[in-house]
């Protein structure tokens, strides 16, 4: 049995509607309820429904084989497990951005709003700024209009959050997609069926990309 | 004694099978210090993987550490001659602050290290114990094993930059090949020919052959070939071969690791519970002309991953309700003589449970 955890929300669904389609499906899954297990004993897949960023943790500690998460959680939590495919999809942005009109103060350290704390203090110490971070959970665009935090680390994917409360991106970190990551002690003993899954995915985003 | 040691859970069971194994093989028990001077692990900190050491003043003034690893000791302070090797074999706790979460932690090893001058016997030894112990652990095991000279040569024929290499390595670790993909088109290297080299992985021979194709490129794998051959031969005469494979996201630290390293695998375990390899260039930093190779076996929740249920806590409780106290004690050791786990209560035990209980008041009676 291949145990698979998919982040709950849109970017879970297109990947479960992808693997579906390659023959990883799960009839189940479709049922109104609550649960978040999911089984086809027929095709040998578990579906787990887990937080998106809970998703790299599962994997690490082996409670899933593999699973679908955004580069976003797994640069941030930096777990020890294979990455085996970049899905290309749930595409966006990691940036800096600040209220339309900021203008940085070299003379003292910039206060950074986040929800990726190690993503930015990566990201500053590369050019060895000083900074304070301020973690945040949710609503992140706020903490500059509130004077919270000069800038916010945040990912951007259409950026019409920012316009609307005249925030501008100011640096670009990195892109972000949807990644297949799988756990380092199941690849090993599953490879053949997780290089099958990994091979089909593959051709399938290929083709939809066409 | 066997059947004490099937008892016992895991952790305790392979400390002691283990020990039993390396001294076998000629291998001596090395105990350590728990301290030693701060100053001689700061300056070979990358070879800690990144996690921190846990410092204090000694009465003196002095900085220590708490021992963050047992292989850098073993380098320092062994006894090497010239003309033989020296074989250890340790049982230890190694202490570090994890690299993300900064707590303290204690880590239980147990492992082997060789040091003085290597032979191809002594590296299939060290591949030969690694797949006992980890036989040990669970029959479904895998070892993969690697080799340092293959990202060696590709660095060197593709003159990596310094700068590079972390990022690139960091990559294979990872079997990152898309973003891998993307950094060596970025700095002009030749991506697709880098990635089928570094992607071959399976059984050993089918490796060796794979890899010796690539000479027909002007790559010169030689090295590797060479002992993955010696440990195919090893394997297949000792009858291990089964759960051997290559593995080229197996790697390590350029500047301390050279020849073969590998990592073991056990069903139940969601990471690498055995860890090691061949690493001259971290002997030879500290003490010249030193060859090394060894492994390490991580056994900590090995007792979460493998736990040794058993039926009953206790095989006999006996309750006593007086009586004379030596005669009691005469039942007892009647009872544990016949290798049963016995224990005296006042009253009957409610917290645990177990097979067969009496009474006991001047005379042994079966029942509550």
């Amino acid at each position: 049995m291949l145990n698979i955890a998919l982040p709950k929300g849109r970017l879970g669904d297109k990947v479960y509607n992808l693997l579906s389609s390659i023959g990883y499906d799960c009839a189940e899954i479709y049922a109104d309820n609550r649960k978040l297990v999911f089984e086809n004993p027929d095709n040998g897949v578990r579906y787990l429904l887990v937080k998106p960023s809970d998703v790299a943790v599962y994997i690490a500690h082996g409670a899933a084989d593999i699973g679908i998460v955004g580069k976003d959680c797994l640069d941030e939590g930096d777990f020890d497990v294979f990455e085996l495919l970049d899905l290309d999809i749930g595409k966006c942005n990691m940036c800096v951005a600040a209220k339309n009109d900021y203008v940085e103060d070299p003379d003292r350290p910039i206060r950074v709003a986040t929800k990726f704390p190690n993503i930015a203090k990566r990201y500053y110490a590369s050019f060895n700024r000083e900074i304070d971070i301020i973690k945040l959970n949710g609503s992140i665009e706020i903490a500059p209009l509130l004077g919270l935090s000069d800038v916010i680390v945040d990912i951007v994917e259409t950026g019409t959050t920012l316009k609307e409360n005249n925030l501008s991106v100011f640096e670009k970190i990195m892109p972000i997609s949807a990644r297949l990551i799988a756990n380092k002690s199941s690849y090993r003993f599953k490879q053949e069926t997780i290089n099958e899954l990994t091979e089909k995915l593959s051709t399938k985003l290929q083709e939809v990309k066409k | 004694m066997q059947q004490y040691i099937n008892s016992l859970p895991i952790e305790d069971k392979l400390t002691i099978e283990l020990a039993s194994l390396f001294e076998k093989f000629g291998y001596k028990k090395y105990c350590m210090a728990k301290f030693e001077e701060y100053s001689f692990y700061s300056d070979n900190r990358d070879f800690l993987s990144g996690e921190g050491i846990i410092a204090f003043n000694n009465s003196d003034g002095r900085l220590m550490a708490l021992k963050p690893d047992i292989t850098l000791s073993i380098v320092k302070n062994s006894r090497i001659s010239r003309d033989t090797l020296t074989k250890a074999y340790y049982n230890e706790s190694v202490y570090r602050i994890g690299k993300n979460t900064h707590d303290y932690k204690e880590i239980k090893q147990t492992g082997v290290e060789v040091l003085g001058k290597l032979d191809s016997y002594n590296i299939s030894e060290i591949i030969l114990l690694a797949v006992e112990s980890l036989n040990k652990i669970d029959s479904d095991n895998i070892l993969s094993i690697s080799h340092m000279s293959v990202i060696s040569e590709l660095i060197e024929k593709y003159n990596i930059s310094r700068k590079l290499r972390k990022s690139i390595i960091d990559f294979i670790i990872g079997k990152n090949m898309h973003d891998l993909k993307k950094l060596l088109i970025e700095n002009e290297i030749d991506s697709d020919k880098f990635i089928e080299i570094i992607s071959v992985s399976g059984k050993i021979d089918a490796v060796i052959e794979k890899l010796e194709k690539f000479s027909e490129d002007g790559f010169s794998f030689a090295e590797a070939i060479a002992d993955f051959r010696m440990i195919s031969d090893a394997l297949e005469i000792n009858g291990y071969k089964e759960n051997v494979t290559v593995d080229f996201s197996v790697l390590n630290n350029t500047d301390y690791y050279n020849g073969i390293i590998f990592q073991g695998f056990v069903k139940n375990a969601p990471g690498a519970v055995l860890a090691g390899g061949r690493y001259d260039n971290l002997a030879n930093k500290i003490r010249k002309h030193t060859e090394a190779i060894g492994f390490a076996i991580y056994l900590d929740n090995l007792n979460l991953w493998y736990p040794n249920k058993k039926e009953f806590d206790t095989d006999i409780v006996i309750i006593n309700n007086g009586g004379s106290a030596a005669e009691l004690l005469r039942v007892v050791k009647g009872f544990a003589d016949e290798g049963h786990s016995v224990k005296v209560e006042t009253s009957e035990p409610t917290d645990y449970n177990y097979k067969t209980i009496y009474t006991f008041d001047g005379c042994l009676k079966e029942g509550k």
